[in-house]
């Protein structure tokens, strides 16, 4: 199948930054695919520049499909309404409104509030109603859930995934590690401008190994242990706390989250 | 209705809701005009000949200088910019509607101050009405392109209100509208006929006459529209 959007080593240069490093990735049509970095990592200007709203310096992109785009910071006149703006660009994309697609955002709901009197929520609400006007093939969210609350967030994500359902390719950028781990199929990390990880999520925990935590609750406060060899490290930890007459009130194992594989890959600790 | 129509009357009706164009562009003006139309016939009687056409200059410079830059800094100077250009909306719209739009609103005024003067005072109205009108609507979109550049330049808005501030202030002070010019140094004369308000007051009191009158306000036009689009291209560029 053709690829919804192919990047070839795409470059960019503020002055005396390099901050795109030649990267390369395609993303399938109707994949989520998120583009993950730690803050001036390059993901923002890649988008940028895969959107089409920045002129990069070297490389290509090809895209496939109608674009809509979703900036991380979006503004609109603070007096306008929102049946307003979905007019206005409706009508500069030269597109149908689809009221099936605004009901589902509630945007008729939001009635005349000017936009100065939205939630941030409602606000990404309609931000995202008015990239989708004209149904694009291919979605770019940038930081789609920031600064929402948690039921904003679920709702956001439900939407996503009903997107895709519908066929629509998603590319994300986030630094929301359980956003990504929920919504996207593959994802690329970003470290310093360059492709640090490519792949799916169980690839990338197979990539920086299985790594263990271990917290310990004893009488005298909790304790936390790293490991990568599981029974070897609960072995020696249980034959100490004996030796030294402690009791264990609690004991818990978990394998660390995608957020800490990403720290490792990001801060280039891991390869 | 095309994109460019709805767009222009969305925008004059943002102007309305926005209170700041409001007080701007119709209540410090017309106010202004009643307190000072007051004292002016008060001191001298005869003020009343020109009390329309000096009052209108100062409505439509402060209008054009205090009121639109700051729509048009919210516009290019936030995020707003992005989303038009994200969702293929032209860069120039938000110029050209916010333009238009202020266009209609200082004509209003205009004719509203009008109105008002006959009234209040007793004022006699244009002797040439349509040459009148021809110079108010070239004073107005003169004095708006000029309040575009600031608009376009200065994105920072305390920064912008009080560059607004500077022009606005020499442009009313060094106009004739207020005190006669022979008053001041040869210098301040000369200073004042970088403002459209000099040369709009001299159209619309008949001091100057067409075409020839109307020649330095084309010159003033043609020069900030070219500013304006310097700006917009380097920030299409950015």
């Amino acid at each position: 199948m053709t690829p919804a959007v192919a990047v070839a080593d795409l470059r960019k240069r503020y002055g005396a930054h390099q901050v795109l490093k030649g990267l390369t990735f395609q993303v399938e049509q109707g994949e989520i695919f998120a583009l993950l970095g730690v803050n001036g990592a390059g993901k923002t200007t890649a988008l940028e520049c895969i959107e089409g709203q920045r002129q990069p310096d070297g490389g290509s992109v090809t895209l496939r499909g109608k674009r809509g785009i979703q900036l991380q910071n979006a503004s609109l006149p603070a007096h306008i309404r929102p049946m307003e703006a979905v007019k206005l660009f409706a009508k500069w994309k030269g597109a149908k409104i689809s009221s099936d697609m605004l009901e589902e955002l509630g945007i008729p709901q939001l009635g005349k509030r000017q936009y100065r009197e939205l939630s941030t929520g409602q606000k990404r609400r309609l931000h995202l109603a008015l990239a989708l006007i004209g149904e694009p093939e291919l979605l770019f969210l940038d930081e789609p859930t920031a600064g929402l609350d948690v039921e904003g967030r679920i709702a956001l994500h439900r939407l996503i995934q009903s997107l895709k359902g519908r066929g629509r390719t998603i590319l994300l950028a986030s630094h929301d590690m359980a956003e990504v781990e929920s919504l996207c199929d593959r994802i690329a990390i970003l470290n310093r401008g360059e492709m640090a990880f490519l792949g799916t999520v169980p690839q990338l925990t197979q990539a920086v190994g299985r790594r263990y935590h271990i917290t310990i609750r004893t009488p005298t406060g909790e304790e936390t242990y790293q490991s990568q060899d599981i029974t070897q490290t609960l072995l020696s930890l249980l034959e100490g706390y004996r030796s030294r007459n402690i009791p264990i009130l609690d004991l818990k194992v978990d394998r660390g989250t995608l957020e800490e594989h990403f720290l490792l890959l990001a801060k280039g600790e891991t390869t | 209705m095309s994109a460019f129509w709805y767009g222009l009357q969305l925008q004059c009706r943002l102007d309305i809701r926005s209170k700041s164009l409001l007080i701007t562009c119709y209540l410090v003006p017309l106010l202004f005009f009643v307190f000072v139309g007051s004292i002016f016939i008060a001191l001298d009687p005869q003020a009343k000949q020109t009390l329309i056409p000096h009052m209108t200059v100062m409505g439509v410079s402060m209008g054009a200088l205090i009121g639109v830059p700051p729509t048009l800094a919210e516009i290019y100077g936030s995020d707003i910019k992005g989303m038009y250009r994200a969702n293929g909306v032209p860069l120039w719209m938000g110029l050209v509607n916010t333009v238009l739009s202020a266009l209609v609103h200082l004509l209003v005024m205009s004719t509203l101050l009008c109105g008002m003067a006959v009234l209040l005072f007793d004022a006699p109205l244009p002797d040439r009405p349509l040459t009148y009108v021809g110079g108010l609507v070239l004073l107005v979109a003169v004095s708006l392109a000029l309040g575009s550049v600031l608009g376009l330049a200065i994105q920072d808005q305390a920064k912008l209100t009080m560059i607004s501030q500077l022009f606005f202030l020499p442009s009313i002070l060094l106009s004739g509208i207020l005190f006669p010019l022979e008053l001041l140094p040869k210098a301040l004369q000369q200073a004042g006929m970088v403002f459209p308000a000099f040369w709009g007051g001299r159209l619309l009191t008949g001091v100057a006459s067409w075409p020839q009158g109307a020649l330095p306000l084309l010159a003033l036009f043609g020069g900030f529209v070219l500013c304006c689009a310097i700006l917009l291209r380097r920030m299409r560029r950015r």
